[in-house]
């Protein structure tokens, strides 16, 4: 067992991954010899070769179709996009090829594809460096989309997406990637894909979060406590397909669901939640469906993001809004 | 002494804005300690200590503009390893805001193998010493667990239509209490309204002719009386038979309560339930109902126990003919301090008369009748009224009634 930070998780995973299963290859910018930006594949060229773990163009479209092409001949590709934001030159790759392989073949050839990317703001990041696009990507189908809060998480969820025989983006939170260290065992064992996580258990409210707003979101669930507010917290985990059923039976539970995430509200996957508990548990509310969420416009630059990413305050307030009805 | 200068923090720039110091002069600082934090025109970027020492100088304020190059910090004495004239964790640029791969995007250093590593080129990572102890539940459901029962218990789950919801707390009512009709036994708007209480719900009907005048405004007397006094009605018999010839039975009446009220003045009063004051009244004002064929009328005989048998004669005259030829003025009609049904005239024994608030008590008396009474040698047949007092209980005690109507039966009693 070891404490480490989910940026470590991840480069463990990778490491892990890559000495039991030959076909995993690693490519991005700046992914080889530099160990990424955020160094999550540190050592592993030096450890796998230059076969293995590719230094790439600064080419987003490139790097997905590289991707595609290996993942249809055999390989297992990690393909890292250097921040959210610079994944729209790579949709094309992604939705009309990566998504719709094996939809285009019959099921003859997949693409066991995992985008890995950081994802929101708060580093203090310029331009493009903050984006939380999860909705777009969840819109497509043929894609898994998946988003780990902790070390743990993230070690055990990039297993799952690395053996998953279709593509997987899997979205990292920057802002949690040095946060907290967590004990992980290092041993290789994937957690299961497609369901949430149930973090605290509660019955006075739901509480749906995911990727680093999970930290905001339990620590209103603490501060409430406090105030003898039983919070129940699920993270996500998986943004798309999303795990209904465990959301339609906690709210059966509680009665009543904040759904919390960074991306901007129009559109976002916590709507997708709201219309599903409305079309499938509107009978076990008690309070109207209530989302804190980024604002509709552009994520400000470093000294307003904190403006933007909703706070344990705003969390706490709809909380007690919902509890007020 | 060694002087570090502002290294070129790896995209391209001239120059940065010092944000804030995290050192002083002074500070022991040791290898990769973050000592300042810059802004550049693309991000902020935190600075560390190349090497162990002590801080002599600080360069510039926070605010100022630092050419990348110049000297930003002097540290004491020598130091462990030479200083650097490059960012030791100096790493490759992304590329800029424009997207554009321009000259800062082509540079690729190895990392410094020597130097601590601040996990990004962009931003600043958030730290934490922190350990984080989770329980995650994948699933978050007992039958993923395999933990058994949890609180989660169909049992307990009450389902119901939010407007149901809504409903049932407008109206005060439990929903647990609420056996729901719908898809799955959800409650729904109609299992709400079948449990609201059937007060006041009598049947509609239609051709009704619309209450008017007197009898409109008995309804609304009547009502508020139902809703706001406490009524507890007395009952006794007044024996009349040692009256002389020639009495009148009205004014013995209104003698008569003159005696109770000045025996117990709790009965001449008003009292106001919603402030819960009462007021003793000096003078008696009787209400004296009054049957017309339009409806009920209560003019008031003013001061009783300040008039003659005569006076109060002439007095109930005036009224009973001003109040069947619809004469009677506001003024006949305010400020009752008790009240009298003379209904005895008519039919009926005992009743239970209404108090009209802010009054607090009224006297009936019922038909004249003579009756068998045990006399003291005998069997006799006497003249008598019966007598029925109702009093307000919120403010007139039981005590106080008694010995008003005990008053009230001796001067009835009186020859004359």
């Amino acid at each position: 067992m070891a404490k480490v930070t989910m940026i470590e998780a991840i480069n463990r995973a990778h490491a892990w991954e890559m000495r039991h299963d030959p076909a995993v290859v690693v490519l991005g910018e700046d992914v080889g010899v530099n160990g990424g930006v955020f160094r999550a594949t540190a050592g592993l060229q030096e450890q796998f070769g230059k076969d293995r773990v590719q230094d790439t163009p600064l080419a987003e479209g490139m790097i997905a179709g590289m991707a595609v092409g290996m993942a249809t001949q055999g390989l297992r590709p990690i393909a890292e996009i250097q921040f959210m934001g610079f994944i729209y030159p790579a949709l094309d790759q992604i939705a009309n090829h990566m998504a719709r392989m094996r939809n285009r073949t019959r099921g003859r050839l997949t693409c066991p594809v995992v985008m890995r990317m950081p994802h929101g703001g708060g580093i203090h990041a310029p331009e493009h460096h903050s984006e939380s696009l999860e909705a777009l990507l969840a819109h497509h189908a043929g894609l898994r989309v998946v988003c780990p809060s902790s070390p743990a998480r993230a070690y055990g969820l990039l297993l799952a997406a690395i053996r998953e025989p279709d593509p997987v983006i899997f979205l990292e939170p920057a802002r949690l990637y040095r946060l907290v260290k967590q004990e992980i065992a290092d041993d290789g064992q994937a957690l299961p894909l497609d369901v949430c996580y149930r973090l605290r258990e509660g019955s006075d409210v739901t509480l749906v979060s995911w990727g680093a707003m999970v930290t905001e979101t339990l620590r209103a669930a603490e501060n409430l406590e406090r105030d003898g507010v039983s919070c129940e917290v699920l993270d996500l985990a998986t943004l798309s397909p999303i795990d209904h059923e465990t959301i339609l039976e906690s709210v059966a539970k509680t009665g009543r669901l904040v759904i919390v995430h960074e991306a901007p509200r129009n559109c976002g996957i916590g709507a997708e939640i709201a219309a599903t508990v409305a079309e499938r548990g509107l009978y076990d509310l008690h309070a109207p469906v209530k989302r804190v969420t980024g604002y509709d416009t552009i994520i400000p630059l470093s000294r307003l993001e904190h403006d933007y990413i909703p706070t344990t305050a705003r969390i706490m307030d709809a909380v007690r809004e919902t509890l007020a009805q | 002494m060694t002087t570090f200068n502002l290294p070129d923090l790896g995209e391209g720039l001239a120059e940065a804005e010092i944000v804030r110091w995290h050192v002083s002069v002074g500070d022991v600082v040791t290898v990769d300690q973050p000592m300042l934090a810059v802004e550049t025109a693309k991000a902020v970027v935190e600075v560390p200590a190349p090497f162990s020492g002590v801080v002599k100088t600080l360069h510039g304020q926070p605010g100022d503009l630092i050419a990348t190059g110049a000297p930003l910090i002097e540290f004491e004495g020598d130091t462990r390893s030479p200083p650097a004239t490059k960012l030791p964790t100096r790493a490759p640029a992304t590329r800029g805001a424009d997207g554009a791969d321009g000259a800062d995007g082509t540079e690729r250093a190895p990392l410094h193998a020597q130097t601590a590593d601040s996990g990004t080129v962009v931003g600043s990572m958030p730290t934490t010493e922190t350990e984080l102890i989770e329980t995650a539940l994948a699933g978050g459901r007992p039958s993923h667990a395999g933990n058994g029962a949890s609180s989660t218990t169909s049992g307990q789950r009450l389902r119901a239509a939010p407007a149901a919801r809504a409903l049932a707390k407008k109206l005060g009512l439990d929903l647990t209490s609420i056996r729901g009709s719908g898809r799955g036994g959800v409650i729904v708007v109609d299992d709400v309204i079948a449990k609201v209480p059937t007060t006041a719900q009598t049947p509609g009907f239609t051709g009704g002719e619309k209450l008017r005048g007197l009898r409109r405004a008995m309804a609304q007397s009547m009502s508020l009386a139902r809703d706001n006094v406490v009524n507890c009605t007395l009952f006794d018999d007044a024996d009349l038979h040692n009256w002389r010839e020639g009495q009148d039975f009205t004014t013995r009446l209104l003698r008569a309560i003159a005696a109770g009220c000045k025996a117990e003045p709790a009965l001449n009063a008003w009292y106001d339930g919603n402030t819960q004051s009462r007021r003793l009244m000096t003078r008696i004002d009787v209400g004296m109902a009054v049957d017309t064929p339009e409806g009920l009328i209560v003019p008031v005989i003013r001061d009783i126990a300040g008039h003659s048998t005569s006076e109060l004669r002439d007095e109930i005259d005036r009224v009973k003919r001003a109040a069947h030829a619809r004469t009677l003025t506001p003024e006949d009609l305010r400020d009752v301090t008790f009240l009298l049904s003379n209904f005895g005239m008519i039919a009926g024994r005992y009743a239970t008369p209404v108090v009209v608030p802010p009054a607090v008590a009224i006297l009936g008396s019922g038909r004249l009748s003579r009756d068998v009474v045990a006399a003291r040698d005998g069997v006799e047949v006497h003249l008598r009224t019966p007598l029925s007092l109702t009093f307000d209980h919120r403010c007139v005690t039981g005590g106080e009634a008694a010995r008003f109507m005990a008053a009230v039966l001796r001067d009835l009693e009186k020859d004359n």
